[in-house]
């Protein structure tokens, strides 16, 4: 018998029931459906907190803090890390501490200011948003936000909590601010002010909520600093971060591991994420082996539904068997006729799915905002439900499983029939 | 065509562990030549309709030899029957097994559905014999708007469609009026003179019993005649 032909019979056999039929597939369809709706759960939760992972932080950053035997990460250390292979950049960057003020003509405002390699932050991916990357030392770079920082003194004063002064707002390039440090000894605290000349302003940060204030100075002002502010502490003694740049994302594991295994502490989000990963895995899998329950559960109408079948359908099998009919083919006939429901139910319940999920991430996140009576939790970018092509694989194949499961006995039964007994029932 | 050697069964009836053993078939030979027909006839549990199912395959016999053009049909498997069943036989039932969701022209047709056979084949087939049987009227028509004779005519079709060497009839007439009993039998006897197709009749009425070439008579599981030539 050909394929078409079988599914012809199939189809023949499907319209006689059809609200028996309807009533299985509607089964099969919610079993399924609320599979994939509850596993989408757990990877909607995986997706928002990877992509705010990714988004708070470089992704290709190894941070460095500190050897095993405690002693300081050297220029020579770092020199070797940027031969190692898949790396662009290694920066090494101090917070300058004793800052009293920063000003700006009649402005004055405070800022993270930062002693870096320039050089190293550029091929490490520091964009700007406007002029260009320092030349000298005495040139810096700063955050997208410094200059929202630079008031004046009348500004300061009208400033309350509902109204927030918007700074310097015109541009900052070419412009002359001066930092005002102060010695941490008790004995001697005279300030002193350096002067510098903004070329650049980095790229604004990639969420709204983020402010950037850094203030970018050459390292090659660390030893002044550091012999102004802290005589007494020996440059090479002061607190540097080390941060290693990678290629990209697939590197990254490769150069902490190598990193690890040349006796650095490091932190790196491949770290921090297959903790993640390994956490969101163990739950979507409980979630799923929850979902199956219910593709289980629905099973039991497939299974009642062929049994049906098969009973009613006892004298016209025995008159197939009688005429010829293959009982592999007779098997066959009852195993397409339960995977037809696996499939249709599982494509309705994958719709289904898609809609309930787009549903939920778009009502859910409402009514809490409502609840909460807050704004913007639309723009935070929470995803209630996310089903990746993966998800619905996995549930077709235990839907469509679980129903060829299911129909397998009516089938076989099928083929059990005896043609004597058949052909004497009634009509 | 057909050699049945000294062929032997029993059923167990009766409660389990209590079971009472009947013989239904005691040593039956009969050997049938291709282009006959031949009736087997006998009374209520005679064996005759035994022997049928035996000679069809639809049950083993315990004992004994069955060659189906030069087949040893008993020691077939389950698969292998049916397939011989699809190539070589041909059946006519007494409550004429049509499908009740099929046409006419689709019940006609299942054999060669079963056989594979394109549509087109099957369409050009089907058409022939539908006009042969004289159903070009009521082709599309389910078994239920059928009278009793033109359901046999449809089981008749079904029973030639793969051009089969055998047909197995099991009591063909023992539904339908004696006018319509005479139809069928004058129908039988000219698809075996103008095919050459070889009948086996089951039946307990003499009067179709008398169309065969040779007669047998089956009385509690044993032949009584040994199938003398009959004038028809």
């Amino acid at each position: 018998m050909s394929f078409k032909d079988q599914l012809d019979f199939i189809r023949q056999h499907l319209k006689k029931n059809k609200l028996r039929v309807f009533m299985t597939v509607l089964a099969a369809t919610m079993g399924c459906a609320f599979l994939i709706v509850l596993a989408s759960v757990g990877f909607g939760l995986h997706k928002t907190l990877t992509d705010e992972m990714l988004d708070t932080q470089l992704i290709n950053e190894v941070q460095i803090y500190g050897k095993e035997d405690q002693s300081p990460v050297t220029a020579d250390d770092q020199q070797k890390m940027r031969e190692m292979e898949n790396v662009n950049a290694v920066v090494s960057r101090s917070y300058l501490e004793g800052v009293t003020s920063i000003t700006m003509d009649d402005r004055t405002g405070y800022g993270d200011v930062q002693l870096t390699n320039l050089e190293e932050e550029e091929k490490a991916n520091l964009a700007l948003s406007e002029g260009t990357m320092p030349t000298k030392p005495n040139e810096i770079v700063i955050g997208y936000h410094f200059a929202q920082n630079l008031l004046t003194e009348a500004e300061m004063n009208a400033q309350s909590d509902e109204e927030v002064s918007t700074g310097f707002t015109t541009s900052m390039i070419g412009k002359e601010i001066s930092i005002e440090l102060t010695p941490l000894n008790e004995e001697n605290n005279e300030p002193k002010t350096w002067d510098f000349v903004v070329t650049g302003v980095a790229k604004a940060p990639s969420k709204d909520w983020m402010t950037d204030q850094r203030v970018l100075i050459d390292e090659s002002y660390r030893t002044e600093f550091q012999l102004f502010t802290q005589p007494d502490v020996p440059v090479e003694e002061s607190y540097i971060s080390v941060y290693v740049y990678a290629d990209g994302l697939q590197s990254v594991k490769g150069i902490t591991e190598s990193l690890k295994a040349e006796g650095y502490h490091v932190y790196s989000v491949t770290e921090e994420m297959e903790t993640m990963d390994l956490f969101f895995t163990v739950l979507k899998a409980g979630l799923l082996f929850v979902g199956t329950i219910a593709v289980l559960i629905s099973s039991i109408g497939i299974f009642n539904t062929m049994t049906m079948a098969v009973t009613e359908r006892t004298r016209e099998i025995g008159v197939m068997k009688a005429i010829g009919a293959n009982p592999k083919l007779i098997q066959r006939l009852f195993l397409m006729e339960s995977i037809w429901i696996g499939v249709i139910g599982t494509a309705i319940a994958v719709a289904l799915s898609y809609a309930i999920s787009y549903l939920a991430n778009w009502l859910i996140p409402l009514i809490v905002m409502n609840i909460m009576e807050e704004d913007g939790m639309e723009d935070m970018g929470i995803t209630i439900s996310s089903i990746p092509w993966q998800l619905v694989v996995i549930a077709s194949v235990i839907s469509i499983g679980v129903a060829m499961v299911s129909g397998w006995r009516p089938a076989r039964k099928a083929t059990k029939i005896d043609v004597i007994q058949a052909l004497r029932q009634e009509l | 065509m057909i050699h049945i050697q000294d062929v032997t069964h029993t059923f167990s009836i009766g409660k389990k562990g209590k079971e009472k053993r009947v013989p239904v078939l005691k040593n039956v030979s009969i050997d049938i030549n291709k282009g006959e027909i031949v009736s087997i006839v006998g009374k209520s549990g005679s064996g005759k309709s035994t022997l049928l199912h035996v000679l069809a395959g639809f049950m083993k016999p315990e004992s004994g030899s069955i060659k189906v053009l030069n087949q040893e049909t008993a020691k077939l498997s389950e698969s292998e029957h049916a397939e011989f069943r699809l190539n070589n036989f041909g059946f006519i039932f007494q409550n004429f097994q049509l499908m009740p969701g099929l046409t006419a022209f689709e019940n006609i047709e299942l054999p060669l559905k079963l056989k594979g056979v394109p549509k087109s084949e099957r369409r050009v087939n089907v058409e022939a014999l539908i006009q042969k049987v004289g159903l070009s009227a009521v082709a599309d028509h389910y078994p239920n708007e059928l009278s009793g004779g033109q359901q046999q005519r449809v089981s008749i079709a079904r029973a030639l469609v793969s051009n089969p060497p055998i047909i197995l009839a099991d009591e063909p007439t023992g539904s339908l009026d004696s006018e319509t009993e005479n139809e069928i039998l004058i129908l039988i006897q000219s698809l075996n003179k103008s095919l050459g197709i070889t009948f086996v009749i089951i039946t307990h009425d003499d009067e179709v019993a008398n169309i065969a070439h040779r007669k047998y008579r089956l009385h509690d599981g044993a032949l009584v005649n040994g199938g003398a030539l009959h004038v028809v």
